[in-house]
């Protein structure tokens, strides 16, 4: 990771680092994006019903269960699981897309304000990682889903102050994401700034952000859809003056901890008692904030561990039905020889993203558009989504703890080089990637087809 | 597709214009059909994917490339829409503006629903046929009924395409998943309701 220098006194956003401050917000979106979607991708959305409810009617009946008795309740089981399966991932999903649009928020607020925003090679490089300037600070993995993950997830969403350990130096310190905006904002709001304009933004109606998808939307018992966004919850702003700019970090602040008001964590626990309307953040109570959609799948799993283990056929770990088996942290280095070109292949998608969407602050008019809608949503929404889902079917021994894991995407930072365009550098990877697996031979042309955009 | 090789000027609008050539000898062309995405779409008779369809409206299947997501159609008005998008263009199923701005498969399957807009959670052919039935009367042309009311069933695609897949992680609308009823969901966005 490229650190960004943040000199500043402790706690103070002034005009003079003003600039600083917002780059600093930046790096702490891009820094939630990989766990997010590490984790997303360790879901298998939609497990085996059948086996599952097989497994489960079989157990019962060597129970003594009778055999009617024990169908039905394995049906009932396996159904709560397929949907609880399907909306954690929605739900994280859901998340990780608002935590792209908070990038985008808070890079046109520094192009309004302070210029170019810098994103291409700002992904944590060390494991476990954490959120620039968070105190305390807290590690943070790319891991599988887990309570303790989960818990991972509402730390950096909390709307309240962790308990404090002690005090950084280097980056603008806060207690939570929402008062670290909320510095930004006071400097905003208690300052007469200059707003620039001229330079292009990523802005609202050219169909750049869709609030909902169909990795966004999860399916209940009886196979319906329920969306997880709301789509008056949020949007691209352009930010052209204090007003617009405040907005922005509202939007931010209220899609991650929900409304002012909204509780955190209870005696340090995570509280599954019922909704308020705080804990949402859009005007029709439509959508949860990021920590109470992360307090409610933290809730549900640990309710329906304990419907299983109420079954009194052994102790039943639930993840083992719908989460895959990969490990925590891995690096493509930590990958056999014959895996590593398919794994910087994808690490070379990922990192094309955000030298694409840096380059949409320095292009205005249909060439900012073709690049977005043409870049960054064949390779995120076609290309890394097939990529991570191909190469999750790969398993690996690993050589430290000789346990055999399945490959996952690892989002590192690829380090494209200046001798050629990032673009020849990809096709490369990808030649070098499909030659060891040719099962993503189907993704030629569309590399091929991506706007070749400079470093 | 195998290897490929790095070109600047295949990015977008790289590279300079070709030089102007003088046309060769007239050669046979056959007219091309219209180019659409799915069945029922067609303007013209003989303008399916079988080129037996008597009248507009008719056709058994789209003529446009066959593609499974979002950024994948070839040209205007070939791509679907409905799993991904904006509110917009997801009202828009098969008219889009250029290449790769369809936001989903093509054909559009009839289990298929959109996911955000005025249309979330209805079915995305009857929102195409819609379109399509509008365009029919401003050019005043009658048209027949589709061979399927609400579009082709995913299960009828596979059994003539041999495969048919569409984009996302969230499941098929035809795979078990707790106590669905394929048929039932299918009837309610066949009669324009909400699932």
């Amino acid at each position: 990771m490229i650190r960004t220098n943040f000199f500043s006194k402790e706690g103070e956003v002034t005009p003079a680092n003003l600039g600083e401050a917002i780059q600093q917000a930046i790096e702490i979106e891009i820094a939630t994006i990989p766990v997010y979607l590490y984790t997303y991708y360790s879901i298998n959305r939609v497990p085996d019903q059948d086996a599952i409810s097989g497994s489960l009617s079989q157990a019962l009946v060597q129970k003594g269960v009778p055999l009617a008795r024990a169908n039905a309740t394995a049906l009932e089981l396996s159904a709560e699981l397929m949907v609880y399966a399907n909306k954690a991932g929605a739900l994280i999903m859901s998340v990780a897309i608002e935590e792209m649009l908070h990038m985008a928020l808070s890079s046109n607020l520094k192009q309004a304000l302070a210029g170019l925003p810098e994103l291409i090679g700002k992904s944590p490089s060390k494991w476990p990682a954490c959120l620039p300037g968070h105190e305390p600070e807290f590690p943070i993995n790319r891991d599988k889903l887990s309570l303790d993950q989960l818990m991972t997830f509402l730390k950096i969403e909390s709307p309240d102050p962790l308990p404090d350990k002690k005090l950084l130096k280097a980056p603008i310190p806060y207690k939570t994401i929402g008062l670290f905006y909320q510095m930004i904002k006071d400097c905003i709001a208690n300052n007469d700034l200059r707003y620039n304009t001229h330079s292009p933004q990523l802005l609202p109606g050219k169909g750049y952000y869709a609030q909902n998808n169909v990795d966004t939307l999860y399916y209940d018992k009886k196979h319906k859809p329920h969306f997880t966004n709301a789509a008056d919850s949020g949007d691209l702003l352009y930010v052209q003056d204090r007003d617009s700019a405040l907005h922005a970090i509202t939007c931010i602040v209220d899609q991650g901890e929900g409304l002012p008001g909204a509780p955190g964590f209870k005696d340090g626990k995570v509280d599954c008692s019922k909704i308020i309307p705080d804990d949402y953040d859009d005007f029709d109570k439509k959508e949860l904030s990021h920590f109470e959609k992360f307090a409610r799948i933290y809730c549900s799993y640990e309710q329906l561990t304990k419907k299983f283990n109420a079954l009194g056929i052994g102790a039943i770990d639930i993840s083992s039905y719908f989460v895959a088996n990969v490990a925590k942290n891995p690096l493509t280095a930590h990958y056999p020889a014959e895996i590593r070109p398919v794994s910087d292949f994808l690490n070379g998608v990922y990192t094309y993203l955000f030298v694409m969407v840096e380059n949409c602050y320095k292009q205005s008019g249909n060439t900012q558009y073709e690049i977005f809608m043409f870049g960054v949503h064949k390779s995120m929404i076609f290309i890394l989504n097939s990529v991570c889902g191909d190469i999750m079917k790969l398993t690996y021994k690993n050589s430290e703890d000789g346990k055999t894991y399945n490959v996952a995407p690892t989002f590192e930072d690829y380090p494209f080089g200046l001798i050629s365009s990032p673009k020849s550098q990809l096709i490369d990877l990808y030649n070098a990637a499909v030659a060891v697996y040719p099962t993503i031979s189907y993704l030629g042309q569309r590399v091929q087809d991506l706007p070749d955009v400079p470093l | 597709m195998a290897n490929i090789n790095y070109n600047p000027n295949l990015s977008l609008c790289g590279g300079s214009a070709p030089a102007p050539s003088a046309p060769g000898a007239q050669a046979s062309l056959t007219p091309a059909p219209e180019l659409h995405v799915c069945m029922g779409l067609n303007a013209c008779k003989g303008h399916d994917r079988t080129g037996t369809n008597n009248c507009a409206g008719t056709g058994s299947c789209a003529t446009a490339e066959q593609h499974n997501c979002q950024t994948l159609n070839n040209c205007r008005g070939q791509g679907g829409c409905g799993l991904y998008g904006d509110a917009e263009q997801q009202m828009r199923p098969g008219d889009n503006e250029c290449a790769w701005q369809g936001s989903c498969a093509v054909p559009i399957q009839a289990e298929r629903f959109s996911t955000l807009g005025e249309n979330a959670g209805k079915s995305v052919w009857l929102q195409a046929r819609k379109l399509f039935e509008e365009r029919m009367m401003r050019a005043k042309r009658n048209f027949g009924e589709a061979p399927f009311k609400c579009g082709p069933p995913q299960n009828w695609l596979i059994s003539v395409l041999g495969s048919y897949d569409s984009c996302g992680n969230s499941g098929d609308k035809r795979c078990s998943f707790g106590f669905n009823d394929p048929e039932d969901n299918a009837k309610l966005l066949c009669e324009g309701k909400k699932e």
